[in-house]
């Protein structure tokens, strides 16, 4: 273990965190508006909305993120004159702007399936009850489908955010010195790559632990009759406490 | 014309799913403070109707005025009605109050919550106005302390007093009951009973389709027993109870007293 190359390192992918940060964000929040609507597109009775939400679920779900980043960076300078026609170009030579935009396009296809699945959950009954208040459209779906179907979806969702944190790894592949970026750099020029990588794992892993507890944060604050005074999970499922487990063995003995 | 106003009229109202009809052709009408039974054996047709009432279910035929207002259709597809106006059912529904078998309490609010809700946000009305409302008929229906606890803390009668309380809180002008009970345990439904008995006297106008023959026999001004879709007997509850005109309805009785 080279200890001075980690010393040395160490301030240096720290100064990246923000990058890493900044790309996660942004693309996970332009992602989740861009679910939103493919969500709603998906559940929609017109067919070729739902055909079209169906094929851009399949497509970003079912090739290497890695590939579609590919495809926008080298591909677009590709056809650089047609972009630049359309006044794109700017756009598309910047790599951040590659990066941010396969992010978003790639989570906005997982996440617009975790919402859906979301949606689908939202008992009828409740539904219905908001039907018969008077409620319809837009009221609807803003103060009873969404406010369920995001409890419902939390818990995956954290998982999306987890794996986005991870993923913003790969714009170091086109040219952006975020700390993975950085960590290459470095790596490049000493040949240490255990030093380094191990450097850069920390961080990921500080950053996934802060999003971990954030999101069961949220699920408390979202959910608190779940968590308040009631035994942990695995003790009802021991039996250790009276529950659903312990009142089905009380029958039995 | 004289005496009290016409709260609800639901005139030849039929219903088919696919090739099943469920109704075929019903008529009732509710003035202002009348609390009208509808009993009838399962599938007669109960529920759909009170359903098609708030165009939960949209009727194929007929009519319903809610307070004066007809509710505005179009022929849709094989000749059934369909709603025209969105917006027109929207408001006709804020002002039918809907009890369900199955309470339908909103999951992710607690129960101040679930009351508050349709007169904030459907009806618009300030919100510090409508908190004190709905304390005061929480507290009516016996579940003042339970104010910030969500649904799935509560029993079912409690469920079903707070589900009574939301649809109180807009001030409807007919409540929709569709059998409040049935989903309760046994030793639960004398108190959601009982809250309902107070707005029956309270002089609130109801339609209750309930199994609890002695609330349709004890509480109510009308009684309606419904068979295979049609209105089969409508008679005040101590003539319907007491000397059933028609067999079925004798028969009906028999196995559910």
């Amino acid at each position: 273990m080279d200890w001075d190359l980690i010393e040395e390192s160490w301030p240096v992918l720290v100064a990246a965190i923000p990058d890493t940060v900044a790309l996660a964000t942004s693309s996970l929040a332009l992602g989740f508006v861009l679910a939103i609507g493919i969500a709603v597109l998906r559940l929609s009775e017109n067919r070729i909305a739902w055909a079209f939400a169906y094929g851009y679920v399949y497509i970003f779900r079912s090739t290497p993120l890695l590939v579609q980043l590919f495809l926008i960076y080298y591909g677009s300078g590709q056809f650089r004159p047609f972009f630049e026609d359309m006044g794109l170009w700017v756009f598309l030579r910047e790599p951040w702007f590659c990066a941010i935009l396969a992010l978003t396009l790639n989570t906005a296809a997982y996440t617009s399936e975790i919402i859906r699945g979301g949606i689908q959950s939202v008992p009828w009954g409740q539904l219905e009850a908001a039907r018969a208040c008077g409620m319809s459209g837009s009221l609807l779906f803003r103060r009873i489908v969404f406010p369920i179907a995001i409890r419902q979806a939390l818990p995956g969702y954290g998982n999306e955010i987890i794996l986005m944190v991870k993923a913003t790894s790969l714009a170091s592949t086109i040219t952006l010195l975020e700390v993975t970026g950085e960590a290459k750099k470095i790596i490049a020029a000493t040949w240490s790559p255990v030093e380094v990588f191990i450097i850069a794992g920390a961080i990921y892993l500080t950053i996934n632990f802060i999003v971990t507890r954030a999101v069961l944060w949220t699920e408390i604050k979202l959910s608190p009759q779940l968590y308040r005074d009631r035994p942990s999970w695995f003790a009802r499922l021991k039996g250790g406490v009276q529950g659903p487990v312990q009142a089905i063995n009380d029958q039995v003995h | 014309m004289a005496g009290p106003a016409m709260a609800l009229v639901a005139e030849d109202i039929h219903k088919s799913f696919g090739s099943l009809e469920v109704l075929k052709g019903i008529s009732l009408s509710a003035r202002d403070g009348d609390v009208i039974s509808i009993i009838g054996s399962s599938g007669s047709g109960k529920s759909t109707f009170l359903r098609c009432v708030n165009f939960l279910e949209t009727p194929d035929r007929g009519r319903i005025v809610v307070g004066g207002e007809e509710v505005r259709v179009k022929a849709g597809r094989n000749g059934r009605s369909v709603g025209a106006d969105q917006a027109q059912i929207d408001h006709l529904r804020s002002r039918l109050g809907m009890v369900f078998q199955s309470f339908n309490l909103w999951s992710h609010m607690t129960v101040l919550q679930n009351v508050m809700e349709g007169p904030v946000h459907v009806l618009r009305q300030a919100k510090a106005e409508v908190r004190d409302k709905a304390m005061a008929i929480l507290e009516s229906v016996g579940i003042a302390e339970k104010l910030s606890a969500y649904p799935s803390e509560l029993s079912g009668g409690q469920q079903q007093r707070v589900a009574i309380a939301r649809a109180l809180c807009m001030d409807p002008q007919v409540l929709l009951f569709d059998e409040p009970t049935s989903a309760l345990d046994p030793e639960l439904v004398g108190e959601v009973l009982k809250v309902m008995r107070d707005l029956a006297e309270a002089g609130r106008t109801m339609i209750v389709v309930t199994h609890e023959m002695g609330f349709a026999r004890e509480v109510s001004d009308e009684t309606v027993f419904l068979h295979d879709g049609r209105i089969e007997e409508q008679a005040p509850p101590a003539e319907l109870f007491g000397h059933p005109k028609s067999e079925r309805c004798r028969q009906f009785l028999a196995s559910s007293l």
